[in-house]
This record gives C-alpha cells, sequence and structure tokens, in this order.
C-alpha cells in the first residue's frame, strides 16, 4: 500500500487517542513526579476531541482535516502539552493542505512541520528534554526512509524506531522546561512526560497503518 | 486564610461576574464565556483592535484596562494561570473590526505560548494579528537580557498609548510601533512586604520574616534580586530608583511619567510616603515630572508592597498618554 486515504487518517487519530486512554495513569505518574500531573488527562482531552471531530468531519481535503483536529484539540485541551499537540497537527495538516491521500514522503513532511511547530511555539531546542527530542530525530527518519521511496508504514516505522531512540537519549537530558526545570539534576534519568506522549503519538500512528495492512 | 470567598476554585468565575453585573454598559462577555471580555457597545469600523490576556490576581490588571481610548477586548485566566489560546481567540473575532487586532500582554511562558497560538488561529480565519510582548521589570534579568524581563505595572503605560493610537484610526502597524515605543521607554522595579494567598492554594506562597522585606519580587512571588530587614520608606527607594533611572537610561533634561503602583494591600499613605522620595530624587537629576499616577495598577492579591514605574516621554508619546480614557477601573480626562 503506498497511500493512506481519509479512513486511514482517521484510524490513526482513534489509534491515538485510544493508546492515550490506555497510558493515561501512567502519565500522569510520569507527570506528577516532576510536573502537575494533569498529562494524562490533557492528552485524552485532546485526542477525545481530536477523535470526535475526525470521525465526523466530510473534509477531502486531509491536510485540513488535521488542521481543523489540531484546533479541536487547542480548544479541548488548553494546557502547554495540549497547546503543544495541537500546534503539531496544525502545522502538520498545513504542510499537507490540499492533499486527498498522503504517501510516504507526506507522512515524513506532516512530521517535520509537526517538529518545527513545537520547537517554535514551545521556543525550545533539541536536547532540552521535551517532546522535541522524539519528534525531531523521528522526522530526520521519517525524511531518510521517504527518500529511499518508502511505502508510509515504513516511513513510520523508521519514525518509530528513531522516536524510542530519542525518548531514551532524552531520559539522560537535564530538563529546561517548565516545572521540571525546578528539578534540575534530579531529572536527569528519568523519563520526560511530554517526550513520553509523543512516543505515544508516532507508535499509534504506526500501529494504525500495520493492523490495516494486516487485515 | 482570611477572604470573601465562596468555592475557591470558583473564585475568578465569581469575581467576573461581579464585574460584569456592576459594569454592564462598559464590559460584556462573549461566547458565553466570562473570561471572554469584551468592550460593550458597537465596534467602531476600521479601528484596530487592542487584546490582552493574563492570569487573574493583578486588578485592575488586565481586564481593567478595556475601555475607550485603552484596550477592547481581554482573555481572563485562572489565578496566575494563562487564559487559553481559544478564548485569546474568541475575543480576537470579537473585536475586529477588519484593521487587524494588536495583541498587548506580559512576558510570561504559558500567555506567549497563548498567545501565538491564537494569532495562528486568527490567520487561519483571515485576521491579522501583531504582537507586543511587554517586559520591563528591571529587577527580572539585566541589562542586554531585556527579552527575559517579565512584564508587571509599567505595561499601563503601553496600554494607554496603543489605545489612544488606535483611537486615531491608525493603522496596525502604527499602533504597534507605537506599543513597542511605550515598551521600550518604560521601567519599573517592585518590592514586597508580605505574600498573596492563591484561593485555591489556601496559605502563602512564600514566607518573609516580620521584619524582612524583598526588592525586586515579582507580581507572582517570583524571586527577587534582594532580601534583607525592612528598611525607611527613603532608603528603599534610594536602592530601587537609581537601577530603574540608569537602566534606558533616563538622564537630566529627559521628561517622565511616574507610576507609583501598590501591590494590593499597602495603603495609599504609604505609596505617598514612598513617592515624596522618588520625586525628590528625580527631580533633583533634572528630570521634568510631566505627570503621576499613584494606587493599584497592578497587584498580586493582598501583598503588600509597591512597585515604582518611570516611562521615557518624547512629544507623540506625551501627546498619547494625555488623551481621555475610561474604563470600570481607570478614569481620566485630557490632560493640558
Amino acid at each position: 500500500m503506498d497511500t493512506l486515504c481519509k479512513d486511514d487518517i482517521v484510524a490513526m487519530i482513534r489509534a491515538i487517542r485510544s493508546t492515550m486512554e490506555e497510558q493515561r495513569d501512567h502519565l500522569i505518574e510520569l507527570d506528577a513526579a516532576m510536573g502537575d500531573g494533569d498529562l494524562g488527562l490533557t492528552m485524552v482531552k485532546a485526542f477525545v476531541a481530536a477523535d470526535e471531530y475526525a470521525a465526523s468531519s466530510d473534509l477531502t481535503d486531509l491536510g485540513k482535516l488535521l488542521m481543523q483536529a489540531g484546533m479541536t484539540m487547542a480548544k479541548a485541551a488548553p494546557s502547554t502539552m495540549g497547546t503543544l499537540a495541537a500546534t503539531g497537527f496544525m502545522r502538520g495538516g498545513k504542510a499537507l493542505a490540499g492533499k486527498e491521500s498522503i504517501d510516504g514522503a507526506d507522512l515524513a513532511a506532516f512530521l517535520r512541520a509537526f517538529a518545527a511547530g513545537i520547537k517554535e511555539r514551545g521556543k525550545t531546542e533539541v536536547g532540552n528534554k521535551t517532546i522535541l527530542d522524539v519528534m525531531h530525530p523521528a522526522a530526520t527518519a521519517a525524511e531518510q526512509a521517504a527518500a529511499d521511496a518508502v511505502a508510509p508504514a515504513g516511513v513510520l516505522a523508521a519514525a518509530a524506531a528513531a522516536a524510542r531512540t530519542g525518548w531514551e537519549e532524552a531520559k539522560g537530558m537535564q530538563a529546561q522546561h517548565g516545572r521540571q526545570a525546578y528539578y534540575r539534576e534530579q531529572s536527569i534519568g528519568k523519563a520526560d512526560p511530554g517526550a513520553t506522549a509523543g512516543l505515544f503519538i508516532i507508535q499509534a500512528m504506526l500501529g494504525a497503518v500495520e493492523s490495516k495492512e494486516k487485515s | 486564610m482570611k477572604k470573601f470567598i465562596n468555592d475557591p476554585k470558583n473564585f475568578v468565575n465569581d469575581m467576573l461576574e461581579g464585574i460584569l453585573c456592576a459594569h454592564p454598559k462598559q464590559l460584556t462577555h462573549v461566547n458565553d464565556d466570562r473570561h471572554c471580555i469584551v468592550k460593550a457597545g458597537p465596534k467602531r469600523k476600521g479601528k484596530v483592535g487592542i487584546a490582552t490576556g493574563g492570569g487573574s490576581g493583578h486588578l485592575p490588571l488586565f481586564l481593567g484596562y478595556v475601555g475607550e481610548g485603552l484596550l477592547d477586548g481581554c482573555a481572563v485566566g485562572d489565578v496566575f494561570q494563562s487564559p487559553s489560546s481559544d478564548q485569546m481567540f474568541e475575543v480576537t473575532k470579537a473585536i475586529d473590526s477588519g484593521a487587524g487586532v494588536l495583541y498587548i500582554y506580559g512576558n510570561y511562558g504559558g500567555d506567549i505560548m497563548n498567545f501565538d497560538m491564537a494569532a495562528e488561529m486568527a490567520s487561519m480565519e483571515d485576521i491579522r494579528v501583531e504582537q507586543v510582548v511587554a517586559g520591563e521589570d528591571v529587577a527580572s534579568a539585566p541589562k542586554g537580557e531585556e527579552g527575559k524581563r517579565r512584564g508587571v505595572a509599567g505595561i499601563f503605560f503601553v496600554y494607554k498609548c496603543a489605545g489612544a493610537k488606535a483611537d486615531e484610526l491608525a493603522s496596525l502597524d502604527e499602533v504597534k510601533r507605537v506599543a513597542d515605543k511605550a515598551a521600550a521607554n518604560v521601567r519599573t522595579m517592585g518590592v514586597a512586604l508580605s505574600p498573596n494567598i492563591i484561593p485555591e492554594i489556601g496559605k502563602p506562597q512564600f514566607s518573609l520574616g516580620e521584619n524582612e522585606m524583598e526588592i525586586g519580587m515579582g507580581i507572582h512571588g517570583e524571586p527577587g534580586i534582594r532580601r534583607g530587614e525592612l528598611r525607611s520608606a527613603e532608603e528603599i527607594v534610594q536602592e530601587m530608583l537609581p537601577p530603574i533611572l540608569d537602566d534606558i537610561p533616563i538622564k537630566k533634561g529627559d521628561e517622565v511619567s511616574i507610576l507609583m503602583n501598590g501591590l494590593g494591600a499597602t495603603p495609599l499613605e504609604e505609596l505617598y510616603v514612598l513617592y515624596r522620595t522618588v520625586h525628590r530624587m528625580v527631580v533633583e537629576r533634572g528630570i521634568a515630572v510631566f505627570n503621576v499616577y499613584l494606587g493599584e495598577f497592578a497587584t498580586s492579591l493582598e501583598m503588600a508592597g509597591a512597585s515604582i514605574s518611570v516611562f521615557r516621554l518624547d512629544d507623540e508619546l506625551k501627546a498619547l498618554l494625555s488623551t481621555s480614557a475610561r474604563s470600570p477601573f481607570f478614569e481620566q480626562l485630557t490632560i493640558g
């Protein structure tokens, strides 16, 4: 399968929602250790809203669909991570404006714009122990895979593998942003809650495409 | 904690309901959300809309400057918390009359992220938005790192000048230019004597000893530059004023407007005691005082303390500062 259609995109968002619902308590625990503990709730709220929107939308422009899903997330979950995830979808969607089907290169463009949006909105850089430390390597790996004309599932598999490595590396970093930054070197060695949510997003996207290929 | 509250969770909502009941001819809200405050009455066609926003707990900041000759709308957050990008976006849509919207707000991470997001949402609906982020607290970052400075009471001058410019039906670029210029010419420093209490938390945010003060503390209790034994009012002003004046710097022959601001629990009497020394020192340096604002312009709940803001004027800023303005919290007749 070389391209994804609207149903696949809707299924991807549904898969992210399910993952966030399953991982809700895990994210709350991670976040409570160093932040205010609302990340699990925020991510569920954001992706329930995105899923409900996408499932009922009659848009055929998939870029616009993803962009609007991002807007819906921003309204539903106005916290820092909610806003960052929403920005990712809005920017990622913008990069795909006008597309009614999506290939591997489009997915790479989506992830690149997602990462760039987070970087700009969060005013952060790679290496600061944030979701960017997952999304940036994922986007780079996706671009490399897409350059080799790999199909969507392969592009997402490469992205997910790089995301996992980035997530591991972020554990060793010291937090620079948000409440976590107050913990300084105590944050080293612990998984970053935002990076974890980012990893879940990419893994769920891959899972949705893989389960379709199997069926 | 002794406060006039109901359920602490409803503190901001109850406050907003009170404000909207008290001033129905001047303020209203949009999108069925009291956190989205806008000026009552019809929009003026072709006038740039000006919006601000920020956490609650600072009245009259921020919504208190929505009014005639001032701002058009304000997104209100919970105590010391940013409002959401969606609330900002709703305010933006409500106040745009086709000439675009200028956001003016203080330099805080949450507010920046949400206003950026709101601006992006607005651009998707073809509303042009520009932003001016005010940060003038000289105690919050050294000279050379102005971009890191927190926005405090001095934002009043930015609101006043931008509001007056927008009333002339100037373009969005012109209103932004004036707001940037005002922001570049104001400097502030604060001092705290006692802490505030966030209703939902119920206990003081920090402690200050019976005989202690903290110079440079922020309006959310951010750490200042020096904590020490409480001194006389004269000595406190002698410590605070020079870093304010020397920062731009404001020199002999300059003309200024001064804002002597109370942080919530300091009586006017004490503000005048402080102002006496401010005035003497400014005049001694050969700086002319054009006018003085004294009272509560940006507070931190029941924090006792004060801040001094000095605004350097030129002919343009002086003219804009002098026009009449009226909100439920601030009123001035034309000066001069």
